[in-house]
């Protein structure tokens, strides 16, 4: 984020939408006020039918808010005509979980598709395609369809298409979601890319910590139709103040609150960087003193291990310093949970 | 017996029928596909949540649509003969059936458009609405397109219908292969007239149907 990110380009208030189904009415957002700053990733999480989705949704007006205001670089999104709405939309790039390419056309085709629609012309609109596909680094592809290409290769064609015509915000709804782990982490790294480089404000719709955790300078949680929490991913995964934000941390309950003397709770982040060495086994037999696992939830995907596991140290300053100074000389991700409450 | 069949005079009049079989079918598929695939758009896009939505013209549309699928095709063609004639100027013959065949066929092919235009993934709709699509253009540039291969397969089924009306036609007055069957297998019970009748519209809605999926195949980028 640069300096001078204070300015907010979307500006939501009050913003309510209510579903008119057959089983009655279904309330999506209640009265959710959100800014979202200029050249910022924002991430918004939560469980499924949290509200998120309509949240993104409502911000380009996919979904015709109820109530309450959207404020997108300037322009009060819900007052625009149809005839106007089109051209409000072409400053918003959006991606989706399931791509929603063209299956008709080739990758190079769409990302022109953009361009078309807003009459640009065909050789300027060759120009650019070929462009975002080197950025993409899809050049090679350029001609393939895009039942010719990977799931991680029609995503970067997606976030191509939706950058191509320049816009000021890119939203992402569950964009990784459908991906495997590796091609996750690459399409992080586009988006963060595209952030620095071209200045793009990004909001990331997901209900994975990891990916709120890689790229985010914010968070907001929501649940059940409302934003709990808000904040950076450290303040607001370290100590969630609501109950939503301690369900995202930890989906198998919380990690036992221990009385009395001892020892510092640790949260050691795994995201696929560390390949499956024996990571706590290896601290305890170096450092020679035990752990308590208070918490696992991890998996090993192609020898790489993703998750979190949160531990407890034992009440002793010198061990806690060698446990320390072992993570690090191994890279692993950790956040102190709970400082110890023992005499050093 | 086989001399009688192929004579001459026979074979002369085969062909003209052939010919004018091929005219009915080629003429009305034609204008009737027009027509079917303006309403089959309409269909799709005006629902109450389609991309501009339309309820009243969609429920009128698809009233008249029903109606007229409804109706057995030979009472069509005489139902619709006042506005034949004042098209026309006559109730026979191969022109005089395109009227009918026309306005019998577009239903038939407004439903199979509709079919096709529905199949096209909602979440591809919403990305190009999402980058400024308007209605126009999500027609245009998505619906038909993203279709294009489900349409071409919907065509053929639609050809080979109106080809099997424009036979049935041939009871009414119709030209045409059909016209032959009625007027020679049927009224003088000539069996192999008929037979042969029945192949040559055979063959022809076999030729249809495999240049159609043909076609379909070739026109389909997402399995390569």
């Amino acid at each position: 984020m640069s300096e001078k990110a204070e300015k907010s380009i979307i500006k939501i208030r009050g913003l309510s939408k209510t579903f008119r189904g057959a089983g009655g009415e279904v309330q999506a957002l209640t009265d959710v006020d959100l800014d979202i700053r200029e050249g910022e990733i924002f991430g918004i999480i939560g469980l499924s039918g949290a509200g998120k989705s309509t949240l993104v949704r409502c911000i380009n007006l996919l979904e015709r808010p109820s109530a309450g205001s959207v404020e997108v670089d300037g322009r009060e999104m819900t007052a625009l005509t149809r005839a106007e709405l089109p051209e409000a939309r072409r400053g918003i790039g959006m991606i989706f979980q399931g791509f929603n390419l063209l299956m008709q056309r080739t990758a190079e085709e769409n990302i022109r598709f953009p361009l078309e629609i807003a009459g640009v012309r065909r050789s300027e609109a060759r120009a650019r395609a070929r462009e975002l596909l080197e950025l993409v680094g899809l050049s090679e592809r350029a001609q393939a369809y895009p039942a010719q290409l990977s799931g991680g290769q029609r995503q970067r064609v997606a976030i191509a298409r939706a950058l191509a015509a320049r816009p000021r915000v890119l939203l992402c709804d569950e964009a990784t979601s459908a991906l495997d782990p590796t091609t996750t982490q690459s399409i992080l790294e586009l988006i963060r890319e595209i952030n620095r480089s071209m200045g793009v404000t990004v909001v990331v719709i997901t209900h994975e910590m990891r990916v709120i955790e890689q790229i985010c300078h914010r968070v907001a949680i929501i649940d059940r139709s409302r934003i709990c929490e808000l904040g950076t991913p450290d303040e607001v995964f370290i100590r969630p103040q609501s109950e939503a934000g301690r369900r995202l941390l930890y989906p198998g309950g919380e990690p036992p609150q221990s009385a009395g003397a001892c020892g510092a709770a640790l949260r050691l982040a795994f995201d696929g960087e560390i390949t499956d060495k024996p990571i706590i086994a290896g601290m305890v037999l170096a450092t020679g003193a035990p752990v308590n696992i208070l918490y696992a939830s991890t998996r090993v995907i192609d020898g790489r291990t993703y998750g979190q596991t949160v531990l407890r140290l034992p009440a002793d300053g010198a061990a806690e310093r060698r446990m320390l100074a072992y993570l690090e000389a191994e890279g692993v991700t950790y956040q102190l949970l709970e400082e110890g409450s023992f005499d050093a | 017996m086989l001399k009688e069949i192929f004579s001459a005079e026979m074979l002369r009049l085969m062909g003209a029928g052939l010919l004018e079989t091929l005219y009915m079918t080629a003429v009305s598929s034609a204008a009737a596909y027009a027509i079917g695939l303006v309403i089959g758009v309409v269909l799709v896009i005006g629902r109450e949540d389609g991309i501009r939505p339309m309820p009243r013209l969609c429920r009128l549309l698809g009233w008249i649509v029903n109606f007229v699928r409804s109706a057995p095709f030979l009472i069509f063609v005489v139902f619709v003969m006042p506005v034949t004639r004042f098209i026309t100027g006559t109730t026979l013959g191969a022109t005089a059936m395109l009227v009918p065949l026309t306005l019998g066929g577009a239903p038939f092919i407004a439903r199979m458009v509709e079919s096709s235009l529905r199949e096209v993934d909602a979440g591809v709709i919403e990305a190009a609405q999402s980058m400024g699509a308007g209605a126009w253009q999500l027609v245009t540039r998505v619906l038909l397109p993203e279709a294009r291969p489900s349409l071409i397969s919907g065509a053929a089924i639609s050809v080979t219908t109106i080809l099997s009306y424009s036979a049935l036609a041939g009871f009414l007055g119709g030209g045409g292969l059909g016209a032959i069957a009625t007027n020679y297998g049927y009224y003088r019970g000539n069996s192999q007239i008929m037979l042969v009748m029945i192949v040559a519209l055979v063959l022809l809605v076999q030729l249809v149907q495999t240049v159609g999926g043909y076609l379909a195949r070739r026109a389909d980028r997402r399995i390569k």
